[in-house]
């Protein structure tokens, strides 16, 4: 198997995602790693002035990447997974997400209407048909992935909060995102159900290569499963190890 | 009575509002946005009224006036993001101004009154025609939209993500809103639309089924509630609006006392298994 220089590669705007991926996909090359997400001087404020929630934020993380972004509240997590999501434009900087689709699981408790009428099997049949997929069967497979098959015909408002957990990540999943956002993914969720959810999520990372981007406030959720932690702290930023950040951090925060 | 022509024209009607009123309502009920159902059935009576004021279809005037309310109802939504509430009474407050203000000058030619309680008598040919193709239009559009619509209002966020255009399709569903308002405003009257709209689907949810099931069964439900309204209204001499609300009210306690006894039935069974 050929080695590949990977500093020839580094410069990710003349490549081309697609080419990349079919000369993965060939075998010709061994792992080669994308940039994912490419973040460059951000900068955003609600107004487009003075002061801004973040502030000069430049983030590079490569495709298969587990990565916790954690910081007190209104720190600016959720503006900047807004951001990356689309939602919100920067007021300043540049961004590129190697990604045609992203997954995203919002925070249950953000929108969950437990009287809403509707079952399993339309919260993935209507997304399906917005993805426009074809392969209707993808429906059930991503149910069984997180086996959640026999739960087809419950309403939504019926399930506990970890069921519902992992029906929005089955959902997500349909579209094959390379990369996979979540918003606090253990909020309302017992303990039994985190340790499915995240061993699931780890288990994407690894072994699919899907990028994991988690804003979170569950620290040993933090510690045992992300690769990298982006920690934000006033509008800034950096990105560390789980080790680093413990060692580095937390010892200031404790001579503090 | 069905050989009389206006009742014939009123069946039609009725029919047609009864399909197209709880397709509009299960997606605002769900959004939680009753209310807004309310408000613009006001703003249709501002729009009856600029129809009579100028000699034209007042039930055009009605749909073109409420689809303009919706509309700024949807892009105020944006500007006052933390008071809906809010918006909808600048919304009842700019209809019902002008709605009195015209109503009150003596101007128009004919009985405004009809609009406001109802009428099965005065439902002309013309206004058949105008009410068929409004809600045959608005039915496809809901049927071709029904996916996108049920997600906006389940999960706003995700529909974005998939690239779905949210707010294009927000404004599309208040001219929805406003068409079926128009539709219906001429049998069940302004002051009981908003119970067309959002009783029969507050029925159909007390079965607790998936959203497909609640929308057909919300669907039965209307055609119940409006055609049992039309046919004792039409004995008794009553204007349908009123008797249409009095049978949805009827209806949801019916549904909500036979699921009670059901449970509690279901309940001693098990015990005693």
């Amino acid at each position: 198997m050929l080695e590949v220089d990977y500093n020839q590669h580094k410069n990710k705007s003349i490549i081309h995602s697609a080419d990349l991926c079919c000369r993965l996909n060939s075998g010709v090359y061994g792992r080669m790693e994308i940039t994912m997400i490419n973040i460059e001087h951000l900068w955003f404020s609600y107004t487009g002035m003075v002061p801004y929630i973040l502030n000069d934020i430049s983030l590079e993380i490569e495709d298969g990447e587990y990565i916790s972004v954690i910081g007190d509240n209104g720190c600016g997590k959720t503006t900047l997974m807004r951001i990356l999501l689309g939602f919100l434009k920067p007021t300043m900087g540049s961004i590129s997400i190697e990604s045609k689709y992203i997954g995203y699981v919002p925070q249950r408790n953000d929108f969950t209407n437990t009287n809403f009428p509707i079952t399993v099997y339309e919260v993935m049949n209507s997304y399906h048909k917005l993805l426009k997929l074809k392969d209707k069967a993808i429906i059930m497979e991503s149910l069984k992935l997180i086996g959640m098959e026999s739960f087809k015909s419950s309403l939504m408002g019926n399930l506990s909060g970890g069921q519902t957990q992992k029906i929005l990540i089955a959902r997500a999943l349909m579209g094959h995102p390379q990369l996979l956002i979540l918003d606090e993914p253990s909020t309302g969720v017992d303990v039994d159900s985190q340790k499915e959810i995240y061993g699931l999520l780890k288990d994407m990372s690894l072994n699919q290569k899907i990028t994991i981007l988690a804003v979170e406030h569950n620290l040993e959720a933090v510690f045992s499963y992300s690769t990298k932690i982006f920690h934000l702290q006033n509008g800034h930023g950096h990105l560390c190890s789980p080790d680093m950040y413990t060692t580095e951090y937390l010892h200031y925060k404790r001579k503090d | 009575m069905l050989h009389y022509g206006f009742i014939q024209n009123a069946i039609v009607v009725s029919f047609m509002i009864s399909i197209l009123c709880p397709c509009i309502g299960v997606f605002l009920v769900v959004r939680r946005y009753s209310m807004i159902g309310d408000t613009l059935s006001h703003s249709s009576l501002a729009g009856i009224s600029l129809g009579l004021l100028f000699d034209k279809n007042p039930i055009i005037g009605a749909f073109l006036f409420t689809a303009f309310c919706g509309a700024l109802i949807e892009f105020l939504r944006n500007y006052f993001r933390k008071y809906t509430d809010l918006i909808l009474s600048i919304i009842l407050s700019l209809s019902v101004g002008i709605a009195i203000s015209i109503i009150s000058s003596g101007k128009l030619h004919s009985n405004a009154e009809t609009y406001m309680f109802g009428s099965i008598l005065t439902v002309t040919k013309a206004d058949m025609v105008t009410i068929f193709i409004l809600s045959v239009i608005s039915i496809l559009v809901i049927v071709f939209l029904y996916h996108p619509l049920l997600y906006i209002s389940y999960d706003e966020e995700a529909t974005r993500v998939t690239g779905v255009k949210v707010r294009l399709i927000n404004y599309v569903f208040s001219i929805l809103v406003a068409s079926s308002i128009a539709a219906s405003v001429r049998i069940v009257g302004v002051l009981v639309l908003s119970s067309m709209i959002a009783l029969p689907v507050a029925t159909a949810i007390q079965l607790e089924k998936g959203f497909k099931i609640t929308l057909i069964a919300s669907i039965a439900i209307s055609i119940i509630d409006i055609m049992t309204g039309l046919f004792l209204s039409y004995y008794l001499n009553v204007a349908p609006g009123g008797f249409t609300a009095i049978v949805s009210v009827i209806v949801l306690l019916l549904v909500i006392i036979l699921k009670r006894v059901g449970h509690s039935v279901l309940r001693e069974i098990k015990v005693h298994q």
